[in-house]
């Protein structure tokens, strides 16, 4: 059985008018405008620490169908299946009910969401009595609930994991604002205070996006407005069937793994075959290892946005935008009840360590036959840290996600310590926590030499992030992976380094699991050590001053230069 | 006599406002040596140097600095557990499907970043003591094998409490007498480790440039028996005394662009306009900033290069579109325009020194409303051929007529122009539609009326000598510095409290700078509250005045955070959510004893005479005139080009042009 975002989902209706170039040029840069300020304002006038300085959010405005037509470039992982979360919502009730202050929210992973803590947002642009457009938001939320705070590795199914806002249409004066919605969200999160100003965050960026999207309909009239939209997708549809005409035909295969699922050593293999026909891309995920008992199941609107960046990045220039033009040459299909397609109630919280495994699967498939434009594997895996402690004051919940070094690439060494491809969250700065949280300190984070994998170009370095634990009874929940699968190399690149988690008590030092949860005490130290990136290209065609310049930055020490690189560096030790 | 040299990316523009008028000289810049170019401008306009009572001087050589990372080896020390913080940065990416991204390159090396033990929490309490034995038997050796000309230190919490930097400072400057050492919270007192760190280490990284440059700047002076006052801009919108700008290098960068505001502001603020929004076109980039009340808008972030910057300085938008922007078609068959630039070499196509693609001066040669004769006054070659060839493709691939084309491009450049106006505007919470537009620099004129209609701006201040006001604003900003610090507090009941207490302790801080500094002590102070509802994740400025704060309640500073709030975010003004203060920060002015004014510089203008230019789809019958031939009361009804040796004015079907008193030019939407 095949779910297929075939073309056919985007039954375009054919609204191109004979718009002046120059209308078009302009109308299209002010829609980018307005997704853009969108998600600006969504992320500044946000309470919680992982939407303000982690900046785990994304805004993007749709077509009167729900066809996303500009985004604001923020979270890669959030952003590509926006419309199929949309359509779900527009299932329950059909666009053509909606009035103005209604909205559409959905955060379900069995109806066409992603995982809970994504809560997408869709507000209808009401112009001249008719829907035009759509402004849709959608942010981490940091605590929805489910059986431990931040994040519940144990969890059994997606009911555990927390609360469930199935696809559904609701009214702002009535049901927000104070009114039953907000109540209920209120009541079953554990820090309301912020959960609920993100919310309105949410909401206010939608209100912008509404306004700035009227004003364009009075300038130039909704015709024209409209017809940018049509034709703006299209000219990402042109440019990327165009880049797709220049590659060889033929079936590529590639493949990666999770490290396990938390439960046995079995590692969760991600099968991806990719085709490529004249101007049309498939990727099938046949083969890939049946869904697992732990939260590692990727529900299809994660995988649709994982393959999605991963063939976006690899084979248009960045410069192409983001649309459903570029959908529309793409088909993807999984097998249901696989661990990217699961089966309702499989639990799917950690959804983006396989996510990132479709990433790596479609970019090694691409990598036999557009070798230049992909690059080795690195970290590629989201550590997610919820450190968290019910004190008299009620819940303080840190929740944050670290990279690592990304893989290197035809041109270039891989990116140093940095959030991995499909996200793009920034760090909590280290006096923001000390604002903000009593039960734990970070008294370290850096650069770690020696984890970029040799090669003609290196793999990035890892980092390591270092807590002191202040507090008893401190609860800590993680997800990380790449802890057993090193990241690979590629055309003969050796592989980055492996990913640890560790806590130094009493003298001793405990390895965790790459999934776990454990209680803390005040005095322990936890740290997380990430993975760096493959290098690419073998190391010894590597440039000698680029080695000479790694080992006198530290990037490579001295000794590891020699052995790995097979020569003696020049460079003062 | 005032004198203003404005140090440009090709050209150095000197104004000089005396008893016997003004006098104005553009001579070409020297970019390996700014000061050659300066007083290259000096020797050409004739004025004997010991003759300037003031001297104010702007140049780029500290962005230059830093954009070509030309700056002197520079140290980084930091808390013990994170020296890598340069690099790390906010762990963020700028293009998110760009698989071979790498970030900004910091200025200071990871093998030049180090680490002294010492914790200070986020109260102010000093968890661990700054290990002063380590410093002494670690550090200094370091520094001093290391042959640095500054370092920069920025430790964790600092902004609360400085001691373990002003200890470390005073421990460096005692063992290495030779090193320039700058601490973040001279710098800025505000929270987010990566930024101020980012901050300071630029600081630090130019320090040694900027002093070079102005002791050799001075020397030369000296010789040259100037007796006067020599003054520096900064990125805030002030000048500062030369010397004073040693201890605040930072300030120096970015500088050019507010010079521009200035000397906009001023100019129109002669003739009663208050509300400006300002627009400087030259040659590569367009900037453009929000003047308010008489007060430019001010921002604390800003990024070089993809540094962070956290300093107050003016919130000046940049984009890539100037006269050298590129007009072309991407590959999926849209115009664009700009952000490359063919620059000033190779240049336009018209130009014939070698630029082949078409440029918006090629467009606007092509569609007249630029003369080939009358370009730069007469003092650039122009081949309109050339334009009209290099246009030819693009026509084709559109099936337009050439000037259909061209025209195209220019309408495509104003929108572009627009956006980056909205971003400052209407995103800030401002309407257009309450200000006027104030254009300068080379092709400013030319572009504003058809920005001033998409905008919904009915009224255009063209200032004299719209092509240097930059220089002029040299001579014509005050001198200013700024205060900041972060102090979270709930603002309660006790919120106006807050403010006069914050104000008394940062006054009698700035004081002190002041009198180091040299400025005046007339000083005038305005406080700039940053607040949000408890735990938001930015702020949003809320200003106050001096006089106002003795009578000023908590519900008052409610109201008037409620509305800035509203404003930007379209939501908050009604909220009973607490609400807080973050940061502070001071605006010191010691105003100038009185303004320069400016005027035409004396020219001779040529008689009216009949053109035909193409605008909004059509050729158009127009009329031409020399600015000096504007007279008094007379209107000057569209469609005109007014043309003076700095710039091209073009008055749009509509529009009508008459001088005012003051020397400007007024344009009002019929």
């Amino acid at each position: 059985m095949q779910e297929r975002a075939s073309e056919e989902r985007h039954s375009e209706i054919e609204t191109r008018f004979a718009l002046d170039p120059l209308d078009y040029a302009v109308i299209s840069q002010a829609l980018i405008a307005i997704a853009r300020e969108m998600g600006t304002k969504l992320i500044r006038s946000s309470y919680s620490n992982i939407v303000r300085e982690a900046q785990d959010a994304s805004a993007a405005l749709f077509d009167a169908e729900g066809n996303v037509v500009a985004q604001a470039e923020l979270i890669p992982m959030h952003l590509g299946s926006m419309s199929e979360i949309f359509q779900a919502c527009v299932a329950q009730c059909p666009i053509t009910d909606l009035r103005p202050g209604d909205f559409y929210i959905n955060n379900d992973p069995y109806g066409g969401g992603q995982h809970l803590q994504d809560v997408f947002i869709f507000t209808p642009i009401f112009a001249g009595n008719r829907i035009v457009a759509f402004a849709g938001t959608v942010a981490h939320h940091l605590d929805l609930g489910g059986g431990n705070p931040g994040m519940t590795p144990d969890a059994v199914d997606v009911h555990a994991e927390g609360l469930i806002i199935p696809p559904s249409r609701y009214t702002y004066d009535r049901d927000w604002n104070g009114g039953p919605l907000e109540r209920l969200i209120a009541a079953n999160v554990r820090v309301p205070s912020q959960t609920i100003g993100d919310f309105y965050a949410q909401f206010a960026a939608n209100a912008i996006g509404t306004a700035r999207t009227t004003e364009l309909c009075v300038r130039y009239g909704i015709p024209s407005v409209l017809a940018a939209m049509s034709e703006l997708m299209h000219y990402s549809e042109r440019c990327f069937r165009a880049a797709l005409r220049a590659i060889p035909d033929g079936t590529y295969h590639g493949e990666d793994a999770v490290d396990d699922d938390g439960l046995d050593d079995q590692p969760l293999v991600v099968k991806a075959a990719v085709t490529i026909e004249h101007d049309q891309v498939s990727v099938d995920y046949a083969g890939t290892c049946g869904q697992v008992k732990r939260n590692l199941n990727c529900p299809w609107a994660s995988t649709v946005s994982a393959t999605l960046a991963a063939i976006k990045s690899a084979l248009t220039s960045p410069d192409i935008p983001f649309n459903e033009g570029f959908k529309r040459p793409i088909s993807i299909g999984a097998p249901k009840g696989t661990l990217v397609n699961p089966h309702y109630p499989a639990p799917v919280r950690a959804r983006l360590l396989p996510a990132y495994r479709c990433f790596n699967a479609v970019l090694k498939a691409l990598a036999q036959v557009v070798p230049d434009q992909v690059i080795a594997g690195g970290n590629d895996s989201t550590h997610a840290l919820a450190i968290s402690h019910l004190g008299p004051q009620g819940y303080r919940v840190y929740l944050e996600i670290y990279g690592g070094g990304f893989g290197a690439g035809p041109r270039r060494d891989g990116c140093d310590a940095v959030d991995s491809p499909l996200s793009n969250c920034t760090n909590t700065p280290v006096e923001a926590t000390d604002m903000d949280f009593e039960h734990f300190r970070v008294i370290g984070y850096g650069l770690l030499p020696d984890t970029g994998g040799p090669g003609k170009q290196r793999g990035g370095l890892g980092l390591f992030r270092r807590f002191l634990i202040l507090k008893d009874g401190t609860n800590f929940a993680t997800y990380t992976d790449r802890v057993r699968l090193a990241p690979y190399g590629l055309f003969g690149g050796d592989q980055g380094s492996r990913t640890r988690i560790e806590i130094e008590r009493d003298g001793r030092v405990i390895k965790l699991k790459s999934k776990d949860r454990v209680d803390l005490r005040a005095g322990d130290v936890l740290t997380l050590y990430s993975s760096g990136g493959g290098g690419y290209g073998p190391p010894a065609d590597r440039d000698p001053r680029l080695i000479d310049q790694d080992i006198a930055q530290g990037y490579v020490s001295a000794s590891a230069g020699a052995q790995l690189y097979g020569r003696k560096s020049s460079a003062v030790p | 006599m005032r004198v203003g040299i404005e140090v440009g990316g090709t050209f150095t523009d000197l104004v000089a406002i005396g008893p016997q008028g003004i006098h104005v000289t553009k001579v070409p810049s020297v970019p390996s040596a700014p000061d050659e170019g300066a007083f290259n401008a000096l020797v050409a306009s004739g004025i004997p140097i010991a003759s300037i009572e003031d001297l104010a001087h702007g140049s780029t050589v500290a962005t230059n600095a830093v954009l070509e990372r030309k700056g002197f080896p520079t140290a980084f020390v930091t808390t013990k557990g994170f020296r890598d913080i340069l690099a790390l940065q906010r762990h963020g990416r700028s293009r998110i499907y760009d698989l071979e991204y790498q970030k900004p390159a910091p200025v200071v090396a990871r093998s030049a970043s180090f680490e002294v033990c010492e914790r200070i929490l986020a109260d102010g309490a000093i968890e661990t003591p700054l290990d002063v034995a380590d410093v002494l038997a670690r550090l200094v050796p370091a520094l001093a094998h290391g042959s640095f000309e500054a370092v920069a230190i920025c430790l964790l919490n600092s902004f609360v409490n400085p001691a373990h930097e002003k200890s470390l400072r005073d421990l460096l400057i005692r063992s290495l007498p030779n090193l320039h050492v700058t601490i973040s919270s001279d710098i800025t007192r505000e929270f987010r480790e990566f930024e101020r760190a980012s901050t300071t280490t630029l600081s630090a990284y130019i320090q040694p440039v900027i002093d070079r440059y102005i002791s050799r700047f001075r020397r030369r002076l000296d010789a040259e028996g100037f007796r006067g006052r020599f003054s520096v801009m900064q990125s805030n919108g002030g000048r500062l005394p030369a010397e004073a700008m040693r201890a605040n290098a930072i300030s120096a960068l970015l500088s050019g662009p507010a010079a521009g505001v200035v000397g906009a502001m001023r100019q129109a603020g002669r003739s009663g306009f208050k509300n400006l929004v300002t627009l400087d076109i030259g040659g590569t980039s367009t900037d453009v900033c929000v003047v308010t009340d008489g007060t430019p808008q001010l921002t604390q972030e800003f990024q070089l290069d993809g540094l962070p910057i956290r300093i107050p300085l003016l919130d000046i938008n940049t984009i890539g579109a100037g006269g050298g922007s590129i007009v072309w078609v991407d590959e999926g068959g849209m115009l664009r325009v700009g952000p490359r630039s063919a620059g000033a070499d190779p240049g336009p196509a018209c130009y014939v020194r070698g630029g082949i693609e078409p440029t918006l001066t090629d467009a606007h040669v092509v569609r007249g409303t630029v003369r080939p004769e009358a370009f730069l006054g007469g003092r650039m070659r122009i081949d309109a051929e050339a334009a009209a060839r290099a246009l030819e493709p693009i026509a084709k691939h559109f099936g337009l007529t050439l000037e259909a084309a061209a025209d195209s491009a220019i309408a495509l450049a104003n929108a572009n122009i627009v956006r980056a106006i909205q971003l400052i505007s209407t995103e800030r919470g401002r309407d257009p539609r309450d200000y006027v537009l104030v254009p300068y620099g080379g092709a400013g004129p030319l572009h504003a009326a058809k920005v001033a209609e998409e905008l919904g701006i009915s009224t255009i201040v063209v200032p004299p000598a719209a092509g240097i006001i930059s220089a002029y604003g040299l001579i014509a900003s005050d001198f200013v510095l700024f205060e900041s610090m972060t102090h979270r507090v709930v603002a309660d009941d006790s919120a106006a409290q807050v403010l006069r207490d914050v104000f008394a302790v940062m006054r009698s801080r700035a004081l002190e700078r002041a009198a180091a500094s040299g400025l005046r002590s007339d000083l005038v102070f305005t406080l700039t509250a940053e607040m949000r509802f408890v735990g938001q994740a930015f702020e949003v400025p809320v200003p106050f005045s001096e006089a106002e704060l003795e009578s000023l309640d908590a519900s008052e500073v409610r109201q008037r955070f409620g509305d800035a709030h509203q404003r930007v975010y379209f939501f908050g003004g009604e909220a009973a959510k607490p609400i807080e203060f973050v940061s502070f920060r001071l605006g010191v002015v010691a105003p100038l004893e009185s303004l320069p004014l400016l005027a035409d510089a004396d020219e001779a203008g040529s008689q009216p005479r009949p053109i035909s230019l193409f605008d909004s789809k059509a050729w158009r019958d127009a009329h031409l005139l020399h600015r000096a031939a504007m007279s008094g009361q007379a209107f000057t009804a569209g469609p005109a080009l007014i043309e003076d040796s700095t710039s091209t004015l073009y008055v749009p079907a509509g529009w009508m042009a008459q001088l005012d008193a003051n020397h400007s030019t007024i344009l009002e939407r019929r």
